[in-house]
C-alpha cells in the first residue's frame, strides 16, 4: 500500500504555521464542544469564512477546520459530565454514565477516562482513515458518471434510513438542498435557473451564506428558546488521574467502540450521534451483568467517547475519496474545499496529496495536542460552561455578519443569509434537520452533472444507470439500507429515540 | 413542550402544505427555464422538475403523517425570536452608512438585552464587542471592514 501521501502530509502539517493553525483549531474546537449551546458544525460554519478571507491556503483551512471538528468531539464530553447537558449531539450518551460518576465525586477521573478514550478513538479512526482512504480512492477511480449518480442515490438512501426521527423529513431536507443547488447558471446549456434576473444569484447561492444562515442564525434563535434552566455545574473534584484498573477494564470497550465509530463514520450521512448510541448499546449488552450501566460505569463512559471521536475521522473517508461527506460537519468542509474550486473525488489524493495528506497528518498531531490540552487543562475548559448566553450569542451574531460580509462585501448577501436562517429555524420547529439540506446542497451539482453526462454518453438510454457491476452493487446497497429499518424496526426505534432526545434538548447536530 | 397536540399537528400540516406549494412553484418555474441549446439529452429543465416531483410526493407523505414538531414560542420568547433577526438586519443595513463599530454596537447591545442582560450591562457589552471584534478582525487578522460613510465625513472635516 502506498502511503507516500501521508509522509508528504506530515511535512505539510509540521510547518510552524500549520502547527500553530492546528493548535488554534484544537483549542477553539474544545471550547466550542464544551459550550452546551453550539457544536462542531456551528463552529466550523462560523470560522470557515474568516479562514477563507484571511487567504489561508486550502490545506491550512482544512487543518483548522479538522482541528475544530476533532476538538469539539473532545470538548463535548465536558458539559455532558459536569452539567448533564451534552455539548453536542454526539455526546448525549456520554452523560448517561459520565454525570453519575461526577455526582459520586469522581468528575476528575471521569474526565480523564473519557479524554483517554477520546484519544484512543480519534487515533484508531485516523489510522483507519489513513489506510482506507487510498484503497477506496483506488476503487472509485473506475467510477464513471453513471456510477457516481448511483453513489449519490446510495448516500441519500443511507441518510434517509439512518438519520433523524422521520425519514420523510430527512429526505425533504435533502431535496430542498438539491433544489437550492440548481440556482444559478447551468454550465452545459448556458441557461439561468431561478436567478430572478439578480446578477448576484448568477453564480448560485453562496455556500457561506447558506451554511451561516442555517447553522448560526437559526441556532441563535434556537438557543433563545432552549435557555438552560440553570442546571447545577459540578466541580472537577476527586483525583484527576484515571485508575489503572479502570483503564484496563475499558481497553476492549474502547477497541470495539472505535471500530464501530469508524465504520459508522464512513457510511455517508451518519454521524457521531448514531455511532455513540450503537457503541453504548453494544457495550451495555455485552458487559452490563451487574446493572451498573447508567449508574456510573466507566465502560459506559469510554464507549461513546471512543466512538464519536473515531466517527469524526471515519467521516472524512467518503468525503475525501468519493466527494460524498460522511456527516453534516464534513459536508460543510466539502463546501469549504469547493470555495477553493476543489472538487473532492478519487483524483484528489493523486492531484492534491498535500491536502489529503496534510489533513490526515494533522489529525494524528491534533489528537496528541488534544490529549495534552485536555488532561491538564480541563478545569480551564470547564469554565466556559459558566459563559452566559448574553455574551455567547451576540458573539455568534458578530461572527456570522462579519463572515458573510467579508467574503462578499455585500449587504444583500447578509440579508439573504438572514432569510435562510429564519426559514431554517421554522423548519427546525417542524422537526426538520439542517444537515441533510447541506448534504443535498453540496452534492446537488455533482449529482445532476453526472446524471446528464451519463445520459449524454448513452444517448439518452436510461439503462446505463444500472448496466455496470459497480452500479448494480450500489443499487442493491441503496435498496438494502432503505429497507433495513423495517427489519430492524425495534433497534432503529431505540436509536431514533436517542436522537429525538438530543433534538428536543435543542442540541446542535453533528 | 408538546402542550397542545392538536395545534402542533396542525402546524405540521401547514408546513407540509407550504412545502407542496413550493414544490409546485419550483416545478412550474423549472419547466419554463429558457435555453437555446443543450449538449445533453436531459437539458437544464429535467433535474429541477424531477426534484419538484419528488418534493411534492414527500410533502404529501409528510401531510398524512406530520410527526413530531415543537410548539411555537410565545410571549417574551416570541418577541426575542423576532428581535434577533431584526437586530441582524439592522446591523447589515447600518454597516454601509454608519460603519462597523456602530452597527456591531447596535446588534450586540440589543441581543445581549434579548438574552437577559440589564441595559447597563448590555451597553457595556456592546461597546466591548464593537471595540474587541474590531481589534481582532481589522488589526490582528487584517480583514477589510467598512468604516462607514458617517466616519468618513467626520474625518474629512
Amino acid at each position: 500500500m502506498n502511503l507516500d501521501y501521508l509522509w508528504h502530509g506530515f511535512a505539510v502539517a509540521l510547518t510552524p504555521t500549520n502547527l500553530l493553525i492546528g493548535f488554534v483549531g484544537a483549542f477553539l474546537g474544545t471550547l466550542i464542544g464544551a459550550l452546551p449551546a453550539i457544536g462542531p458544525i456551528n463552529g466550523i460554519a462560523l470560522l470557515l469564512p474568516i479562514a477563507y478571507t484571511m487567504g489561508l491556503p486550502p490545506e491550512s483551512t482544512m487543518i483548522l477546520l479538522a482541528g475544530i471538528y476533532c476538538g469539539a468531539e473532545y470538548g463535548g464530553r465536558i458539559s455532558s459530565i459536569l452539567l448533564n447537558v451534552p455539548g453536542d449531539a454526539g455526546a448525549v450518551m456520554t452523560a448517561l454514565d459520565g454525570h453519575p460518576l461526577a455526582k459520586q465525586g469522581r468528575a476528575g477521573e471521569a474526565l480523564a477516562i473519557s479524554g483517554l478514550a477520546s484519544f484512543f478513538g480519534g487515533t484508531v479512526g485516523t489510522i483507519g482513515l489513513a489506510l482506507f482512504a487510498p484503497a477506496l480512492a483506488a476503487l472509485a477511480i473506475g467510477f464513471g458518471p453513471a456510477e457516481y449518480f448511483v453513489l449519490m442515490v446510495f448516500a441519500f438512501a443511507t441518510l434517509g434510513s439512518m438519520v433523524g426521527s422521520d425519514p420523510v423529513k430527512t429526505l425533504v431536507g435533502c431535496t430542498l438542498g438539491l433544489m437550492l443547488a440548481t440556482v444559478g447558471l447551468d454550465p452545459t446549456s448556458g441557461a439561468y435557473r431561478y436567478t430572478f434576473d439578480e446578477p448576484e444569484l448568477g453564480d448560485g447561492i453562496e455556500f457561506v451564506v447558506l451554511v451561516i444562515g442555517l447553522f448560526s442564525i437559526s441556532e441563535a434563535i434556537n438557543i433563545l428558546e432552549h435557555q438552560s434552566k440553570g442546571g447545577e455545574i459540578l466541580k472537577v473534584a476527586g483525583r484527576s488521574l484515571a485508575r489503572l484498573d479502570d483503564i484496563r477494564r475499558c481497553v476492549w470497550t474502547a477497541v470495539r467502540s472505535s471500530v464501530i465509530g469508524f465504520v459508522v463514520g464512513v457510511l455517508p450521512g451518519t454521524g457521531a450521534s448514531v455511532a455513540s448510541a450503537i457503541s453504548y448499546m453494544t457495550e451495555k449488552r455485552l458487559n452490563d451483568r451487574d446493572g451498573t450501566f447508567g449508574k456510573g460505569d466507566v465502560r459506559g463512559l469510554a464507549a461513546p467517547e471512543a466512538a464519536n471521536n473515531a466517527t469524526a475521522a471515519g467521516a472524512f473517508v467518503p468525503m475525501l475519496t468519493l466527494g460524498v461527506p460522511g456527516s453534516g460537519t464534513t459536508a460543510v468542509m466539502l463546501g469549504a474545499l469547493m470555495l477553493y474550486n476543489i472538487q473532492p473525488g478519487p483524483q484528489l489524493l493523486t492531484e492534491r496529496p498535500e491536502i489529503v495528506g496534510g489533513l490526515v497528518a494533522s489529525m494524528f498531531i491534533g489528537n496528541l495536542i488534544l490529549l495534552a490540552l485536555n488532561l491538564p487543562m480541563v478545569k480551564i475548559f470547564a469554565r466556559v460552561l459558566t459563559l452566559p448566553n448574553w455574551i455567547l450569542v451576540p458573539s455568534i451574531l458578530v461572527l456570522s455578519v462579519v463572515g458573510v460580509y467579508s467574503t462578499h462585501s455585500s449587504v444583500l448577501s447578509v440579508l439573504i443569509m438572514l432569510g435562510i436562517g429564519v426559514v431554517g429555524w421554522m423548519l427546525r420547529k417542524l422537526d426538520f434537520e439542517m444537515a441533510p439540506i447541506i448534504l443535498g446542497f453540496v452534492l446537488g451539482k455533482v449529482m445532476e452533472v453526472n446524471l446528464r453526462n451519463a445520459l449524454a454518453i448513452s444517448g439518452g438510454e436510461l439503462s446505463i444507470l444500472w448496466s455496470s457491476t459497480i452500479s448494480q452493487v450500489l443499487w442493491v446497497m441503496a435498496l438494502t439500507v432503505a429497507v433495513a429499518p423495517w427489519f430492524l424496526a425495534r433497534r432503529m426505534k431505540r436509536l431514533r429515540a436517542v436522537e429525538a432526545k438530543a433534538e428536543s434538548a435543542g442540541l446542535p447536530e453533528d | 413542550m408538546h402542550g397542545d397536540h392538536g395545534a402542533t399537528l396542525r402546524h405540521g400540516r401547514i408546513g407540509a402544505a407550504a412545502l407542496f406549494v413550493f414544490a409546485l412553484v419550483f416545478g412550474w418555474m423549472g419547466s419554463r427555464i429558457e435555453y437555446s441549446f443543450s449538449s445533453d439529452p436531459l437539458g437544464p429543465r429535467t433535474f429541477p422538475v424531477a426534484l419538484a416531483v419528488v418534493l411534492a410526493g414527500l410533502a404529501i407523505l409528510n401531510f398524512v403523517r406530520p410527526g413530531r414538531n415543537e410548539a411555537w414560542p410565545r410571549g417574551a420568547t416570541l418577541v426575542g425570536a423576532i428581535a434577533l433577526p431584526a437586530l441582524v438586519a439592522a446591523c447589515a443595513l447600518l454597516l454601509g452608512p454608519a460603519g462597523f463599530l456602530v452597527a456591531i454596537f447596535v446588534m450586540t447591545a440589543g441581543s445581549s438585552r434579548v438574552f437577559g442582560a440589564s441595559w447597563p450591562k448590555a451597553i457595556v457589552a456592546g461597546v466591548l464587542h464593537a471595540v474587541g471584534w474590531y481589534l481582532l478582525f481589522a488589526v490582528l487578522l487584517e480583514v477589510q471592514l467598512p468604516s462607514g460613510d458617517l466616519f468618513k465625513m467626520l474625518v474629512k472635516r
